[in-house]
């Protein structure tokens, strides 16, 4: 890989999840080794190999987990760890020196106030001021814009212009590309690895050919593809949103899936799509809107859904299971409580693991031990042991996230035709994915989701990668969701 | 009845409480320092009795200031087991903790027996003398309230100011609070986290080890097994009490010192109340405050979790 950086510039770094954008900060950054070639800083050989040595010469990285030590005010963390700060440490001169980074560059950290206690934003803005107050001479922004509003997607953009204005070279890692033609000087595109573009003047360049270039080809590969029949609507969205601290929420979320119909909703991860699941189980307080399932408003309540039929695979198998709970336990926990498994409110651990044993072997989980703890077994079995639980019955509506994640080819089948089955057997399924082919291989109708919004929305045979990579980017104009 | 209303009666109480106060106060200030570093560290009772102990065996032959010192280190040596097995090795820090304090006590009270004579001379120290500030002790109540304190005393204060400065003013006070509560961001800050725990568990049992050496060198004199009758726990609800701070913490050991004296004396005004009930006095306080105090304590969010270094 060959890159430069030059003084004074703004330079994005574009490229899908997994496209390398990460370790090659990682590089620079001093967190980790490059395995071959060199780099040179101001023309200086440079071979950090620690973030200690990095830091020292003047490479700052504020990453996607920010590294702010929470329980500690900002004025604490700018003294935390500062290189040759003296051993007693001047609460006022620490505060006055927040305020004084604070008016050079038009911002407004409260330098008392603890960490834990700040929107993400201001956070953010601390930690750029205290790698500037420490004397970072180059600056790398690990995807900062990815839990921002347009406002302060804005102010930092316009603290990144003061920042170059005043010599600071920034490496700004990104896939949101409208905000790079506002924000950058230059632009280089990662796939896989590789650099594709390197250093690309931003204003030259055509952003739907990069989009293009960071996705690749989507193949979109014969899966075959059942026959289901169409039925009435069973999933009903209305003027979703969802305001979280945590992720990114929703807003204003328009669709409806019918009995047998199989919807993809795409987006770069971390664009809402775990709000949409949550919103979908009833996780969640909506802060508008409605969900309504046969006509059944479940919004905000989880027990109302899984009473209308809801069934979740969730994204991430270790919260979706009871890991440390058994095979049988996991298997049957829909069940909790059900005269069936008990007697006079004791439970009957035979009949239990009997089910279990059936259900493991109908859903192939192996092995099929009904005393085996769940998170003894493979990530597809873990997924085969959720789908157990929560397909038993046929669902009304089934949202799976990423269904067939890191699964192996084989279990991704099975995953799939699960799902398939779920449709046939006249369920709406809404399937979430940041992987375009297992959109492609799944769905009849896809909408596509950027910052929480859906950018576009159009059956599967229109899919073509210009059109996702330009809507995931979020350059699209806000067509609003066909329903059907 | 007619004592309760007189002025003498609530300043001995308050002297009394002081004096009571003492090893809670080192105890307490110690611990704090250990539970902000994020390290759990229940073997306090165990330093306290070790460190009663050797500052007796210590302070007999030669002089009570030696002794004291004696008493910090023991409780700095039995601290070590606590680094060594949980801060290092990664063991539960509760179990370890409680295994400490039954070794304190089961070991003190071993070599207690096996150093003793029937019949032969008790090792013992003379109590310490009192020491008067001059302008402080001519105040009128405050005067008496103040009046009559040993030097084990007026350095526990002393100790609650330098504590107090180091805490919140110094990089090292920072960096305590900083692997206390979120120790991967203080590690990706370039703050060794195993180190400062490790030396905020010294200092836990050095403080630990003066608490014992006061309480065993200022007010008892003479070791009995299980003198510190369970101070160590005590500086622990404290700490709880004090929602991690140095300034609560010696409030805190006031305020239990403060009750405990009250018992004596309400106990002196009425012998026909049972002194059972008045000595469960600070703990029945201490429980209000527990319960009112939960609706702002923040407990540091690294309490009681290993750190496991990633590199």
């Amino acid at each position: 890989m060959d890159f430069t950086l030059e003084s004074s510039e703004i330079h994005a770094l574009v490229g899908e999840n997994g496209a390398g954008k990460s370790t090659l900060a990682k590089v620079v950054a001093g967190s980790i080794r490059s395995d071959a070639g060199s780099m040179s800083l101001f023309g200086q050989p440079y071979q950090p190999s620690s973030r200690r040595e990095a830091a020292a010469a003047g490479v700052a990285h504020v990453r996607q987990q920010l590294s702010l030590v929470r329980g500690l005010t900002v004025a604490q963390n700018l003294q935390l760890g500062r290189p040759g700060a003296p051993a007693v440490f001047n609460p006022a001169a620490a505060r006055s020196e927040v305020e004084r980074w604070c008016d050079e560059f038009a911002l407004s950290v409260p330098a008392e106030t603890m960490v834990d206690d700040m929107p993400l934003a201001v956070r953010q803005q601390a930690e750029i001021l205290i790698a500037v107050a420490w004397g970072a001479r180059l600056l790398i922004l690990d995807e900062p814009s990815s839990a921002l509003g347009p406002l302060e997607t804005s102010a930092l953009i316009a603290l990144c212009h003061r920042l170059r204005a005043e010599g600071t070279p920034i490496l700004y890692i990104s896939h949101r590309l409208p905000e790079l033609a506002e924000l950058a000087d230059r632009l280089t595109v990662l796939r896989a690895g590789r650099v594709v573009v390197e250093g690309a003047d931003v204003r030259a360049a055509d952003l739907r050919e990069v989009a293009n270039l960071m996705i690749g080809d989507v193949t979109l590969l014969e899966v075959s593809r059942p026959e289901i029949e169409r039925g009435s609507t069973r999933l009903s969205v209305s003027d979703l949103s969802v305001s979280s601290t945590q992720e990114v929420g929703c807003r204003g979320l328009d669709f409806e899936v019918a009995g047998g119909e199989i919807l993809g909703v795409i987006g770069i991860a971390g664009n809402g799509q775990e709000s949409l699941a949550k919103a979908l189980t009833g996780q969640v307080k909506l802060s508008s809107g409605h969900v309504l399932v046969d006509g059944v408003d479940i919004s905000g309540s989880a027990r109302e859904a899984i009473g209308a039929g809801v069934a979740h695979l969730h994204e991430d198998r270790a919260t979706g299971l009871a890991a440390a709970f058994s095979v049988a336990d996991n298997a049957t926990a829909r069940h909790r409580g059900s005269r069936r498994f008990t007697r006079f409110g004791v439970r009957l651990p035979d009949k239990i693991a009997r089910h279990a044993r059936e259900l493991a072997q109908l859903f192939q989980v192996h092995p099929p031990d009904p005393a085996a703890r769940a998170n003894s077994l493979s990530g597809g079995n873990q997924q085969k042991l959720m789908a157990a639980r929560e397909l038993e019955r046929n669902p009304t509506v089934l949202v799976a996230h990423g269904p067939t994640k890191g699964l192996d080819p084989e279990a991704a089948k099975a995953m799939r035709d699960r799902c398939f089955a779920a449709a046939q057997a006249g369920g709406a399924v809404v399937v979430i994915s940041a992987d375009l082919e297992e959109v492609a291989d799944l769905a009849h109708r896809v909408i596509v989701l950027y910052r929480g919004s859906i950018t576009d929305a159009f059956p599967i045979e229109d899919m073509t990668s210009e059109r996702v990579g330009a809507a995931m980017a979020g350059l699209t104009e806000s067509a609003g969701a066909t329903s059907g | 009845m007619s004592q309760l209303l007189e002025a003498t009666f609530w300043s001995a109480t308050t002297a009394g409480g002081l004096r009571l106060a003492t090893p809670l106060i080192y105890a307490s200030i110690g611990e704090t320092f250990a539970q902000r570093a994020g390290v759990l560290n229940l073997g306090l009772e165990g330093y306290m009795i070790i460190g009663a102990l050797s500052s007796l065996y210590v302070a007999d032959p030669t002089s009570a200031p030696l002794g004291f010192l004696a008493g910090g280190l023991a409780g700095m040596a039995l601290a070590s087991l606590m680094i060594l097995l949980s801060i290092r090795l990664f063991a539960n820090q509760v179990v370890v903790g409680f295994g400490l304090t039954i070794l304190g006590i089961g070991t003190t009270g071993y070599i207690f027996h096996e150093t003793t004579d029937v019949g032969g001379r008790a090792r013992q120290v003379s109590l310490p003398s009192e020491i008067d500030i001059p302008l402080l002790s001519d105040i009128p109540w405050l005067g008496d309230a103040v009046f009559g304190h040993s030097w084990y005393t007026w350095l526990s204060l002393s100790l609650v100011i330098v504590a107090g400065f180091v805490a919140s003013r110094t990089v090292f006070g920072l960096q305590v609070k900083a692997v206390g509560e979120d120790p991967d961001a203080a590690a990706a800050k370039g703050v060794d986290v195993l180190r400062i725990r490790t030396q905020a568990t010294l200092v836990s049992g050095f403080l630990g080890g003066l608490g014992g050496a006061a309480l065993m060198l200022g007010s008892v004199g003479r070791f009995q097994p299980y003198l510190t009758a369970n101070r160590g726990f005590i500086a622990l609800i404290v700490i709880i009490m004090a929602s991690w701070s140095v300034w609560g913490a010696a409030m805190g050991a006031f305020v239990f010192g403060f009750f405990e004296a009250l018992g004596f004396n309400l106990n002196n005004a009425f012998v026909d109340v049972p002194i059972e009930g008045l000595n469960a006095i600070p703990f029945f306080v201490a429980l209000v405050i527990l319960t009112v105090s939960a609706r702002w304590a923040r407990m540091p969010r690294g309490l009681g979790a290993n750190y496991i270094p990633t590199v």
